[in-house]
């Protein structure tokens, strides 16, 4: 394994990514049209939400467009990663396979991948965290950036099982649109989640600790400890899968 | 020999595709493939080169590979310069000696002026151009080429052929897949690809 590879490898990577328009444009565009959907259309009544991570009697009371700021962030975030992670690895599939044929290791070109697609979980969280402080004031700033990194870390995995896997372009964003909009966009919600008839399917799904961590940080006092390392738990789970699929995908015959 | 192929086999699903292929290159040839559409020749050089494996048989080499696709398979969003440098870093070449292989090939197949136009923006020939130089990179022992001049205008295609003799003269093998019967006159050995099996 050889250093100059994996630095010319994320160098390039960064490149293509930035130099893609619609990357950019949703970048920026998409948690700043999500905030914006949410600062016109809720109401600022309060309601009691479940703190399910912390505790089953865990209860805090806080305004509808709060809680809605919090969950749109995340959710954005956690669309945006995995929109990215699949793009990284689904389009450069065959020129990924080229590169390898002439001298890169998989694993350098895996990981190149992986410091890329970590770069953009990073700037996304930090990005997505400022602008939800501009709308409303979140208690604990640091921690609810890493609560969003973290729903970058699990989607942004779950974004390369598809790109891995999937061949056809529409098919692999159809998975991801599918998950989140499900997950992050619809059960992790604590509106809905209070009322939830089973509250234990949607805690096996992806971005319930991720979302918990963000809300637990955004709202409270409480330790997100427990929501974070069942987080990374997640997100390896994720990387390891994707991990194995890419080498079965990049071997040399 | 550079490259010995032995009792091949391919197929995919019910067709069999490579029944039985046997063949081998020595250095300072050029051997042709050709063959109609869909009989298998795109396989044959994917095998060679690891891309794809064969049911049954075996592939020896010696030396280096040089591999051009049949279509372009590259970055749409680096530019030419940017391609030479991560295949360079991929081949192992160093920077110096690299820079001097991709000025001589940007300058042979007269494309140094799209040296730092990213790909997406280029048309379907110079695209090639790159396609091919990124095979030519590292001065490989064998070259597989996959109908390499696909879009190439006559100038080009004519430079083409008198590089691929220069190579052959210093030592390197080439196998080439192509369609036209005007190239036979270039050629060492032609091997028709019918059936399944090299004829």
């Amino acid at each position: 394994m050889k250093l100059n590879k994996i630095t010319i490898g994320l160098s390039m990577i960064l490149r293509m990514l930035v130099r893609q328009k619609i990357v950019i444009i949703l970048l920026l565009l998409i948690p700043a049209f999500f905030l914006t959907m949410v600062q016109i259309t809720t109401s600022d009544r309060i309601l009691p939400f479940q703190l399910a991570s912390v505790g089953e009697e865990v209860f805090i009371n806080i305004s509808e467009k709060a809680i809605s700021f919090i969950f749109f962030a995340v959710a954005s975030s956690g669309f945006l990663v995995a929109f990215l992670a699949l793009n990284l690895v689904q389009k450069n599939n065959d020129v990924n396979r080229r590169l390898i044929l002439c001298g890169y290791h998989p694993i350098e070109l895996l990981i190149s991948i992986l410091l890329a697609l970590f770069s953009v979980i990073v700037v996304i969280a930090i990005y997505t965290g400022l602008l939800t402080s501009v709308f409303y004031s979140i208690d604990h700033l640091g921690s609810f950036i890493i609560g969003l990194v973290l729903i970058g870390f699990v989607y942004g995995s779950y974004g390369l099982v598809i790109g891995s896997l999937v061949k056809a372009e529409l098919e692999g964003i159809l998975l991801i649109v599918l998950l989140v909009n499900i997950d992050a966009g619809w059960l992790q919600n604590p509106l809905f989640y209070a009322e939830a008839q089973n509250q234990l399917i949607i805690k096996f799904l992806p971005a319930y600790f991720p979302s918990q961590s963000a809300i637990i940080t955004a709202v409270t006092d409480f330790s997100a400890t427990v929501a974070t390392v069942n987080s990374l738990v997640y997100g390896f789970g994720f990387l390891v899968i994707s991990m194995l699929i890419f080498f079965y995908k990049m071997r040399m015959k | 020999m550079i490259l010995k192929a032995e009792h091949i086999a391919k197929s995919f699903g019910r067709k069999n595709v490579l029944k039985d292929i046997s063949f081998q290159l020595e250095a300072g040839s050029i051997t042709g493939v050709v063959g109609e559409n869909g009989s298998g020749k795109s396989v044959l050089m994917e095998i060679i080169v690891g891309l794809h494996s064969a049911h049954r048989g075996s592939v020896k080499i010696i030396g280096s590979i040089g591999y051009c696709p049949q279509r372009a398979v590259v970055f749409p969003h680096l530019t030419v310069q940017e391609h030479f440098d991560y295949f360079s870093v991929a081949y192992g070449v160093n920077s110096g000696l690299s820079k001097v292989r991709y000025e001589e090939l940007l300058l042979y197949f007269n494309y140094k002026k799209y040296q730092y136009e990213k790909i997406i923006n280029l048309s379907g020939g110079t695209q090639q151009k790159l396609n091919l130089s990124i095979a030519l990179l590292h001065e490989p022992n064998l070259l597989i080429l996959d109908e390499p001049y696909n879009g190439f205008d006559w100038d080009t295609y004519q430079r083409f052929w008198n590089y691929t003799t220069e190579l052959k003269n210093r030592g390197c093998a080439i196998l080439i897949v192509t369609h036209l019967l005007n190239e036979k006159v270039r050629l060492d050995q032609i091997y028709q690809l019918e059936n399944g099996i090299l004829v």
